[in-house]
């Protein structure tokens, strides 16, 4: 991992993205349509503006074309999925050197949350081709916890529910908390690691509340949002034993940006990136200005590292734009939301 | 400013998700909270836990509750800043929102009298009456928590769910965002008067957790349009109340002058917002001279602030009244104009606008725009006759059919799609207390079960 103040370590990653000796072939071939020099014109932060958003390319790529060569064969990588709640899913390249360094960074926030070492996690997360389900396993591991993983898939229950068919998705639902329940019965569980919806239908079951409340002592949340109401509900109300930790990432991120430890509960819950690897930026969607700290808007965010370069990616999410930590690069967000739908001002008739 | 919190089971709560209500000049007049799906799901489960009050307990916290919501301040309201509230916000006449007042103290005074009147008549109320002994039929309910999708069309539509709670539900109320002032005065006064937090309640929410209330119950009432109704009609625990759609028939050997007033009060009285008031008027012969003496009187109608004594039309927001203006027209296309041709939303100048009456004549009794119902004096004049039979008048919530010709009276009153049948010189918005309105509620809630002892 490369560790450098702010332009320097933005030169560094253009010279190895674009540098034929150790970019990837995606990037070598695209820097060809690109109307600026990445070497020469992009040399801070502020200046990856200038990248085009590429992760629509992401869904047709061949994955191969986006390790970078300076790894050699030694790269390590798995591949990962978006959900594809956008159209078709998006792929991508994780070398072994970044997951690594990923890991150790989200159980160094775990810690600074207070979340327990040596114990056993219970990982109620999508696996398969989403990174979350790996993060969980690797997390779990270095921390000295075995991990137990409850298979989820998301993008299932994103089609049964654009379908209508809440019936057939609450009995999947159903299905995931019947396999919960019987690891939190019989294994020792210190850490849940669950996305919000997961988290809510548990409540519904006061056995597994009262399981949960006697032996889980932290409990990660992420995948999904979870509005500050509910968290207040979850935290204060159902899960009251447990130490709340929360996520905001993706596979397209390549990881996660962690809860701000230390802050109050009537805070709102303030995320962190993995800077300088992964950054956001909050914007007035109409200027692509960035918005006063405060203000609401829409999250851009910035990966950049050895292992993949996909920077002005602009995500559905809006957030409230937040300092960061120490004079960091980027933005801290807080109650990020997916874009607020607007009234329904159409005319339907009747009187109700 | 108000604060509308939640009023769960464990008191009221005040969620971080607020949305603003503002009057019809833009004015901020209240913050509504909103409940997230959690909040809901174990509201509902901690209603099912609650025991149901004794019967004469329930009566008499109805009483007691009608007596304060029309009297007395509640929740830091009199009765005339409730009563002005909602209509500034909703732009319900003055008036109507003051009848509604009194109309729902009424129903809460006399609910025992309604529901009674709903069980069967074999059917006693409970194992420990005498006639059980040798075998009787007991009146029981079909489950504990009942849940509302509630109307703010009028204030009066709360009335809707006081028999549930008469016959000893526990009722969540997901009011309209529209105009959720009326419900929360009404369960406020429910809850102090003796049904506490876990009898009933107000559980406001957006649209996307709305549905978590009548999953998480075991019946549900929805108050909506065709679209409501279609996404319910397979669904046996949902009550779906659609468009009224009422109507009047003057058949030919009727003299229609007379009752010109009982027509016009139909379409336009409590300024023709509820479900109750007439969309079709059906006559038999040629419908004009009808349909111009409805229009005349209709126009006569004065243009005034909804807050004004004299008001009796509804108010919207200028942009609002302007977009119905524009879909009145559309749908309205093709066919004659008697009043609200030249445009029905009158600019007050102050950033709202009245919905003035609108009167269409219609080819025939087939036409579509014979179906539609808006928030305002809104009527559709078409020719009947004998061929066309009872088709131009099912799906009518209330149908006044003037007419001495008993035959036609049986097949309306045995037409399964008609609701309540006027015989002469009634206006279709006439109710009365221990009649039902849509059929009784408790036929939906309860059922019979034999009990011996």
């Amino acid at each position: 991992m490369v560790e450098h103040a702010g332009g320097e370590f933005v030169r560094e990653m253009m010279r190895w993205h674009f540098s034929p000796e150790t970019g990837s072939p995606f990037w070598l071939k695209r820097a060809k349509n690109l109307d600026f020099d990445p070497l020469t014109d992009v040399r801070h932060f502020d200046d990856l503006g200038l990248f085009p958003n590429v992760v629509d390319e992401l869904r047709d790529i061949g994955v191969r074309e986006l390790i970078p060569r300076g790894y050699g064969d030694e790269h390590g990588v798995a591949v990962y999925e978006s959900g594809g709640t956008t159209g078709q899913p998006k792929r991508v390249a994780y070398a072994a050197e970044w997951q690594r360094g990923n890991v150790e960074w989200f159980s160094e926030r775990l810690d600074a949350h207070g979340v327990p070492r040596n114990v056993d996690w219970l990982s109620a997360v999508p696996t398969g081709p989403h990174n979350v389900g790996a993060m969980a396993v690797d997390t779990a591991m270095i921390r000295g916890g075995l991990n137990f993983s409850i298979d989820l898939d998301p993008r299932w229950v994103k089609k049964l529910l654009a379908q209508g068919r809440t019936d057939v998705a609450d009995a999947y639902t159903d299905h995931l908390i019947e396999q919960v329940g019987h690891i939190l019965a019989a294994q020792d569980v210190g850490v849940l690691f669950a996305t919000p919806p997961m988290l809510e239908r548990l409540a519904q079951h006061d056995d597994l509340v009262e399981l949960v409340n006697r032996k889980v002592r932290a409990i990660i949340w992420g995948g999904t949002h979870l509005d500050a109401d509910t968290r207040d509900l979850l935290r204060d109300e159902v899960f009251g034993n447990a130490k709340f930790v929360g996520g905001y990432g993706g596979t397209m991120m390549l990881g996660t940006s962690v809860e701000r430890p230390g802050l109050g509960d009537d805070e709102p819950c303030v995320f962190d990136s993995f800077a300088p690897y992964t950054t956001f930026r909050v914007i007035d969607p109409d200027t692509g200005q960035v918005v006063p700290y405060g203000e609401r808007g829409q999250i851009v965010v910035h990966h950049m590292s050895r292992t993949a370069l996909l920077v002005n990616n602009i995500e559905r999410d809006y957030a409230t734009r937040i300092a960061p930590v120490d004079g960091g690069f980027g933005d801290a967000v807080a109650d990020v939301a997916p874009v607020a739908s607007f009234g329904d001002t159409k005319v339907i008739e009747g009187v109700y | 400013m108000l604060s509308l919190d939640v009023l769960g089971p464990g008191g009221p709560y005040r969620s971080r998700r607020q949305e603003t209500i503002r009057d019809l000049f833009g004015n901020q007049v209240a913050t509504l909270s909103l409940a997230p799906s959690l909040y809901i799901t174990r509201a509902i489960k901690a209603l099912r836990r609650a025991p149901a009050l004794s019967v004469d307990a329930r009566i008499a916290a109805f009483a007691q509750a009608g007596r304060a919501f029309a009297t007395q301040s509640i929740a830091g309201l009199t009765p005339e800043e409730y009563q002005h509230t909602v209509s500034t916000v909703t732009g319900i006449p003055i008036t109507v929102v003051r009848n509604a007042t009194d109309e729902i103290a009424r129903a809460a005074e006399q609910i025992h009298h309604t529901v009674e009147n709903a069980r069967p008549a074999a059917a006693v109320g409970s194992w420990r009456d005498p006639r059980a002994q040798g075998g009787a039929a007991v009146w029981t309910r079909r489950g504990e928590v009942f849940a509302v999708h509630a109307a703010g069309n009028h204030p009066a539509v709360h009335q809707g769910w006081f028999d549930a709670l008469a016959l000893g539900y526990r009722v969540a109320v997901r009011p309209s965002r529209r105009e959720p002032f009326t419900p929360h005065r009404l369960i406020t006064a429910l809850r102090e008067a003796g049904f506490g937090d876990e009898g009933i309640a107000f559980l406001p929410t957006d649209h996307h957790v709305a549905d978590d209330i009548l999953r998480h119950a075991d019946l549900g009432m929805v108050y909506g349009g065709a679209d409501v109704v279609g996404k319910y009609a397979g669904d046996g625990r949902i009550l779906p109340q659609g468009p009224g759609r009422s109507k009047i028939l003057i058949t030919a050997e009727t003299e229609w002058e007379p009752i010109v007033d009982t027509i016009v009060e139909s379409i336009s009285s409590g300024g023709g917002v509820g479900c109750v008031n007439a969309t079709g008027v059906l006559v038999e012969g040629d419908p004009s001279p009808v349909a111009a003496a409805i229009a005349e009187r209709l126009a006569a109608l004065p243009s005034l602030p909804a807050t004004d004594e004299r008001a009796v039309l509804p108010v919207m927001p200028v942009g609002p009244a302007r977009r119905w203006d524009g879909a009145l027209r559309q749908r309205a296309a093709g066919t004659k104009a008697w009043l609200g041709g030249d445009g029905i939303a009158d600019d007050l100048g102050d950033g709202s606008a009245v919905l003035r009456p609108a009167v269409h004549q219609l080819d025939s009794p087939f036409a579509e725009q014979l179906g539609m119902e808006l928030g305002f004096p809104c009527a559709w004049v078409a020719p009947w006759d004998r061929d066309a039979g009872i088709r131009p008048l099912r799906d009518t919530l209330v149908l006044t059919a003037v007419t001495t010709d008993e035959d036609l009276i049986d097949a309306l009153v045995a037409e399964p799609t008609i609701a309540n049948v006027y015989v002469g010189d009634h206006p279709t918005p006439w109710m009365e207390h221990g009649l039902p309105h849509d059929g009784y509620l408790a036929e939906f809630l309860m059922r019979t079960k034999t009990i011996r002892r």
